[in-house]
This record gives structure tokens, sequence and C-alpha cells, in this order.
């Protein structure tokens, strides 16, 4: 698959997916980026996690508006 | 300097003493990767019995002596093939242990679900080394894919630390899935290439 076939957002995705970048470059701290923010931002109820407390600032911020 | 390439920079500074005094001893670097498997083996319990920061401040001490060994064998010039294929077993045996504490902790939990996530998680990181390792023979370079040692330490690290143990899994499992089908696609292309190549 040429990547230059792809559109813009199709060519996101599948640089994401088939990584090639190297360590300390921009596009490996946007993944570090948005893997801290699915870890810690995630509800842990959402995922049934069996050890974690609390809940997570985007529950947090969901039972602000309840 | 990036985010991380920042972080890895103030990281190395007390390494860099460490790694100057185990030159100074003269410890051998297989020994030092030995002692790191062993320290690795502690953070596993301390993970099997649900003592997470515990586990968390014992995979720091076992991976700085993960991390210097190399470095230490180059100072010394103690470089071997051997060294390579130890340090190497010795990763895969620290890396399945800490999964290992898991299935453990959330079998005890009764958490089956999570048992086969965790099992799941520890078949595609035995995986994602292995593809390397074979393609590598095949090939001769195949670092694609996001999900290698290092990242994955430091998600365990971070689950440990912040007690988002699961969420860290499933990043692991999604990952690690992705790194596999990327280094057989690559290793695929660049067969296909060689193959072109040879007939040509």
């Amino acid at each position: 698959m040429s990547a230059s076939l792809l559109t813009l957002p199709a060519r996101i995705v599948w640089n994401a997916v088939y990584w090639t970048f190297d360590r300390a470059t921009w596009q490996y701290d946007l993944m570090v980026a948005a893997i801290l923010a699915f870890v810690w931002l995630t509800p842990p109820a959402w995922l049934g996690d069996p050890t974690a407390g609390g809940l997570g600032l985007i529950g947090w911020l969901l039972s602000q508006f309840r | 300097m990036t985010f991380t390439g920042l972080i890895g920079a103030i990281c190395m500074l007390p390494l860099r003493a460490i790694i100057y005094f185990c030159v100074k001893l003269r410890i051998h670097p297989n020994v030092l990767t030995l002692i790191g498997v062993l320290i690795n083996l502690a953070a596993a319990w301390a993970l099997a019995l649900q003592r997470f920061v515990l586990a968390g401040v014992v995979m720091i001490v076992a991976n700085i002596f993960d991390f210097i060994d190399g470095k230490v064998a180059r100072e010394l010039q103690m470089e071997s093939a051997f060294g390579g294929f130890w340090d190497s077993v010795m990763d895969r045996f620290s890396d399945i242990s800490l999964f290992l504490g898991l299935i453990y902790l959330y079998s005890a939990l009764g958490r089956t679900d999570y048992v086969m996530v965790t099992a799941l998680a520890m078949m595609f990181t035995v995986l994602t080394s292995y593809t390397r390792a074979r393609a590598e023979s095949l090939v001769s370079k195949c670092k694609v894919g996001f999900m290698e040692r290092p990242e994955r330490i430091v998600l365990f690290m971070i689950g440990a630390f912040t007690n988002r143990m699961a969420a860290v899994l499933w990043v692991i499992l999604v990952l690690s899935i992705f790194t596999v089908a990327d280094r057989i696609y690559f290793t695929w292309r660049e067969l296909g290439t060689t193959k072109s190549e040879l007939a040509a």
C-alpha cells in the first residue's frame, strides 16, 4: 500500500498502526501523550479494572455534570 | 529536543554515575544482567501480592541493572556474542515473570477476564521479540513497531505507581499485536523486494 495514495486521515492512522518512527521524535511524543491520556483519563470502571480505585479524570468530569 | 528525549537525558545523569562505579569495581556485565533478573523476580512477587508501589520501586532498581550491563561491557571492553545472547534470554525471563505475577494476582482475585488479557499480552510480548529475532535472520534489520521492551517496562512502572494496571495491560496488548503484525508485514515486503532484485 503506497502511503501517497492515502488521504491525510487514513495516512495518520496507517502511520500510527505501521510504526516506523524512532524514539525522541515528535511522532513518538504524540503517541506517548495518547497512551498516557488513555491510561490516566479512562475511568477504571469502564475497563473493569480489578485493582484500581477512583473515577479517573474523565469519570470525575462526567460526575460533575450529573 | 523532544519531551521524551529530555526525560531520557535527565535519567542518564544518575545512570552515568552508577556505570562509573560498576566500571571502577570491574563487575562483569553478565553478573549485572543476572542481578537485574533476580530483582525483577522480586517485582513479579510484589505484583502478585498487589503491592504495586513496591513493585514499581523494585522494577526501577532491576531495570537500572538491565540498562547499564551493555554500557559497562563496552566500557570494560568485555562485549561478547554470548553476553548479547545472555542479555536477550534474561530479558524474556524478566518480561514473562512480571506477567506471571499479574496472572497470579488476577486469578487470586477470581478475574478470569484479566487473566486472559494478561496472558494474551504476554503471548504477543514474546512474539514481538521472536518476530524481530527471526526476521533478522532473513533481512538485515527489522525495527518497526512501537511496543518494544523499554516502552513496556516504563508502562509497567506507570501502571504500578498510579494503580492503573488494567489500562496499561490493554495498551501493551493492543500495541504488541500491531508490533507483531508490523514486523510480519515488514519482513514479507523486504523478502519480496529481495526476490525481485534477485530476479532482475
